[in-house]
């Protein structure tokens, strides 16, 4: 009854608590666009979590390079908390 | 209770702890597999291996996930998950030094920590799996010790 328990009941367990902990956690963050200018390669973009916007003190970054809202230096450098 | 038994017990206990972190990773990524390819798609290093990545990855998880959860294969299980856990932990720290703002491509709630605290998460877990490693080594010594004076 015990090895029963612990080789069937307690692994099944386990593994329905998991897989009802991704369904129940599952992420719905969406990312968004970015641009940075890189010299001599022009504008690129990439993809940056929601968490970056116009507000926050710390600076998006990839690489040494500031994230923009837009492929323009006039536009909005993306911030984050 | 011998120690033995205490050991075992131990062991048992982690090898479940660890096979609940695999089936819920690779659960949250597999739900979301788009997602976690184009996640993948945009890495450092890993970009060009995305599309075999987005499958291998999961499955292995799963793999290990379900040799944990089988007695005669956890040794084996753990071993593979500090490898895998020690693995992932490299290419974030490796990540940190070339960017802050790259997204994680971690599954589900494990996507909110940030590259710092997903680290000590990593390190968590791999001390934990170390511990089972140090727990089944006593254990086979205790075993051989037995064996010796029967």
């Amino acid at each position: 009854m015990k090895t029963n328990f612990l080789k069937i009941v307690l692994p099944a367990f386990a593994i329905i608590l998991a897989v009802g902990l991704a369904f129940a956690t599952e992420d719905n963050s969406v990312d968004r666009l970015a641009y940075y200018n890189v010299p001599g390669q022009g504008w690129q973009s990439t993809m940056v979590q929601e968490s970056c916007d116009d507000s926050g003190a710390i600076p998006c970054k990839i690489g040494v390079y500031q994230l923009y809202e837009e492929p323009d230096f006039g536009s909005t450098q993306l911030h984050k908390d | 209770m011998s120690k033995t038994t205490t050991y075992q017990k131990l062991i048992y206990a982690i090898g479940l702890v660890l096979s609940v972190l695999f089936i819920y990773t690779a659960t949250s990524k597999l739900v979301q597999l788009d997602t976690f390819q184009s996640q993948l798609e945009r890495m450092p290093y890993l970009s060009p291996y995305a599309t075999w990545l987005t499958w291998t990855v999961p499955f292995t998880e799963l793999v290990i996930a379900g040799l944990l959860l089988i007695e005669k294969h956890r040794t084996l299980a753990i071993y593979a998950s500090l490898f895998l856990l020690g693995f992932f932990t490299i290419y974030i720290t490796a990540v940190l030094q070339f960017s802050d703002s790259i997204p994680c491509s971690c599954g589900g709630v494990l996507s909110m920590l940030g590259w710092q605290d997903h680290i000590l998460f990593n390190l968590t877990f791999m001390a934990l799996a170390f511990c089972a490693i140090l727990l089944i080594r006593k254990q086979n010594k205790l075993k051989l010790l037995d064996q010796d004076t029967t």
